[in-house]
């Protein structure tokens, strides 16, 4: 499958321009001096030349952050009928252009949980009507740490399409039937690609690898034990007792997937909706049952459970540790908790 | 492609009191192919959704050789709850499941099993006892102790007069009333009345995690191996199936990979409470 092509920054322009008039566009595009994902239309609002990556991830366009299930009505004898929401997706044909590697990483792990045994079809439906067309990454943020992860600042897999930034001009990747079918259909904007123009693409990875490298973050390998021979460290105290609890590293993160599910009801009684939330594990009431039993008390318990569940559980699980380096959950964290520092000290490294 | 989200309508058959905050709903499936098809093993669970107040699960509380219908025994504790008990006979809920895994039934044949209840913690037991009961020469000793707070606490009071033909029933209330000749104190105190012989003996209990946490202590005093001693585990699930997180202990969910467990398979993860 891997071929290559270039396009000129002109020649993007004009792809988004046509990408907008058949389907819902999906791009970085600056909002209040952040870049952020969103629905753009008009190519002039799309920013492809944003450092590191947006303040959001971009779960939220996959499995938003409130969504309604299904609405029910019961009729006045007593029967109830319900319309799925699902049925409304199904039409749904979006390309969402320019989405870094960690955030495509963030994709594949969510497949992985959200498309299993069970099959969340408000997901699996979003993500298959949607096109990605990646964008590898040649200046990480001093947060970033997907090289470890082995997320970024490129990918081998899960786009369609994969941009490289060559400074007047685009190299593209294609990885999938659908990336060579959107060149075919323009193929006025591709050119062929030469060996210097991919040499040079890979000499930009390997530098934004070398910059984050700096960092000297241990290889995660053998993480799995590390974190299981952690269980009882006392750091967890001391992270806990930092944390407040608000739950803004799920939020930011782009693998989280915990949510609450409850019912809204229309003013008539009669009818309403079935929604569901993003949650957190942060939260006090999120192990709490009926009768008042709550099973992680403690702030450090909590702390744990998602640190446990990137590097550890998510291994049993999924087969991956379910954490793509991209340090939001560091950025947006009041108490100043860094994810690295937690794993530097794990393993030993100070 | 099926939605899994989709409650499937259900009747209320019937409602039968079972103490004053306890009830046992009698369910019918509304869809004559889905009632047909609906299959479960003891200890699995559904999500029932009174609508408009949302949804909450449920151990199920029948013997999968009932077809047609099925039960759950519920307390009266939350939201739902409280609107599934202003609800008459002939209401429509909403199911979905059933999911995650029983007891170990195969297991067992052949062996002793000790079944230890606490209050409504009863309920996912009381299909394993009336399977045995159905094929009582397939398992050995088989001894109940239950456990509730007062005697007017205690669930399937018929039942219960009816089992102790076929297995060794015992009976404790924490705060006695002056009619009460029976014994008197937490449901480990029945310990004391029963002979175990380790080596062939399994453990199945369901109750408060403070009862699960001396039961647990005990049968281990007694020699039962962690891998022998199972448990029910509450938790809110809300999904069912592994997503939502909230039943999340070690890399395990509560609602995909239990609600039964052996205590071998949780032990290093019960943090806080079982």
């Amino acid at each position: 499958m891997e071929t290559t092509r270039i396009i000129s920054k002109d020649d993007i322009v004009e792809l988004i321009d046509r990408f907008i008039v058949a389907y819902q566009v999906i791009a970085p595009s600056v909002i209040d001096d952040r870049v952020m994902y969103k629905y753009v239309s008009d190519a002039s609002e799309v920013d492809l030349e944003y450092r590191g990556h947006t303040l959001l991830p971009p779960k939220r366009f996959f499995f938003p952050e409130k969504e309604m299930l299904f609405t029910y009505e019961i009729s006045d004898k007593g029967t109830v009928s319900i319309y799925d929401k699902c049925e409304e997706l199904k039409g749904l044909q979006r390309v969402f252009i320019g989405i870094k590697p960690c955030d495509i990483s963030s994709l594949k792990i969510l497949d992985k949980v959200l498309i299993s045994e069970f099959h969340d079809p408000y997901y699996a439906i979003r993500r298959n009507n949607t096109l990605l067309i990646g964008i590898t990454c040649s200046e990480p943020l001093d947060y970033c740490f997907c090289y470890y992860t082995g997320s970024g600042p490129s990918t081998d897999d899960g786009y369609d399409l994969l941009l490289t930034d060559l400074g007047e001009e685009y190299l593209v990747r294609i990885g999938s039937n659908r990336g060579l079918m959107l060149i075919k259909y323009n193929i006025d904007l591709f050119k062929e690609a030469n060996e210097e123009k991919i040499a040079l693409a890979k000499k930009l990875i390997e530098e934004a690898e070398l910059k984050m490298r700096e960092q000297g973050l241990p290889s995660f390998e053998n993480i799995y034990e590390v974190m299981i021979k952690n269980f009882n460290s006392k750091i967890w105290e001391e992270y806990g007792r930092a944390c407040l609890a608000c739950g803004k590293c799920n939020f930011t993160c782009p693998t989280c997937t915990c949510f609450d599910i409850f019912d809204e009801v229309n003013l008539d009684l009669k009818s309403g909706r079935r929604m569901r939330v993003w949650d957190s594990c942060h939260f006090l009431s999120f192990t709490q049952v009926a009768s008042g039993e709550i099973f992680r008390k403690s702030r450090p318990s909590r702390v744990k459970q998602r640190i446990y569940h990137k590097y550890c559980y998510s291994l049993d699980e999924i087969g991956v540790i379910s954490c793509v380096g991209c340090g939001r959950c560091i950025e947006v964290c009041t108490a100043r908790i860094d994810l690295r520092d937690v794993i530097r000290r794990l393993y030993g490294y100070e | 492609m099926n939605n899994p989200y989709i409650p499937n309508l259900t009747l209320i058959e019937s409602i039968k009191e079972e103490t004053p905050n306890i009830r046992t709903f009698r369910l019918r499936l509304i869809d004559e192919d889905l009632r047909e098809k609906f299959d479960f093993k003891p200890g699995q669970f559904i999500e029932l959704s009174v609508f408009g107040y949302g949804e909450a699960p449920f151990s199920i509380s029948s013997p999968p050789h009932i077809k047609g219908r099925f039960e759950v025994t519920i307390r009266k504790t939350g939201v739902v709850t409280s609107a599934l008990f202003s609800l008459e006979e002939g209401s429509v809920v909403g199911i979905r499941g059933p999911f995650g895994r029983g007891w170990p039934l195969e297991e067992i044949k052949g062996k002793n099993l000790i079944i230890i209840g606490g209050g409504i913690g009863i309920a996912p037991l009381k299909p394993v006892i009336e399977c045995i009961i159905k094929d009582r020469n397939k398992y050995g000793n088989v001894i109940l102790l239950y456990g509730a707070r007062t005697p007017k606490d205690i669930v399937y009071k018929e039942e219960l007069s009816l089992w102790s033909n076929y297995i060794d029933v015992h009976l404790t209330v924490d705060k006695p009333g002056p009619e009460w000749r029976g014994k008197v104190g937490v449901v480990t105190t029945l310990f004391d009345y029963i002979k175990v012989d380790p080596e062939n003996t399994y453990a199945f209990q369901c109750g408060p995690p403070i009862m699960m946490h001396f039961v647990t202590k005990k049968l281990l005093e007694l020699g039962i191996a962690s891998d022998k001693i199972f448990l029910s585990l509450e938790r809110l699930m809300k999904c069912g199936m592994g997503f939502c997180g909230h039943c999340s202990i070690g890399g395990k969910y509560v609602c995909r990979d239990g609600p039964v467990f052996s205590f071998q398979e949780v032990k290093g993860f019960l943090e806080e409470a079982i």
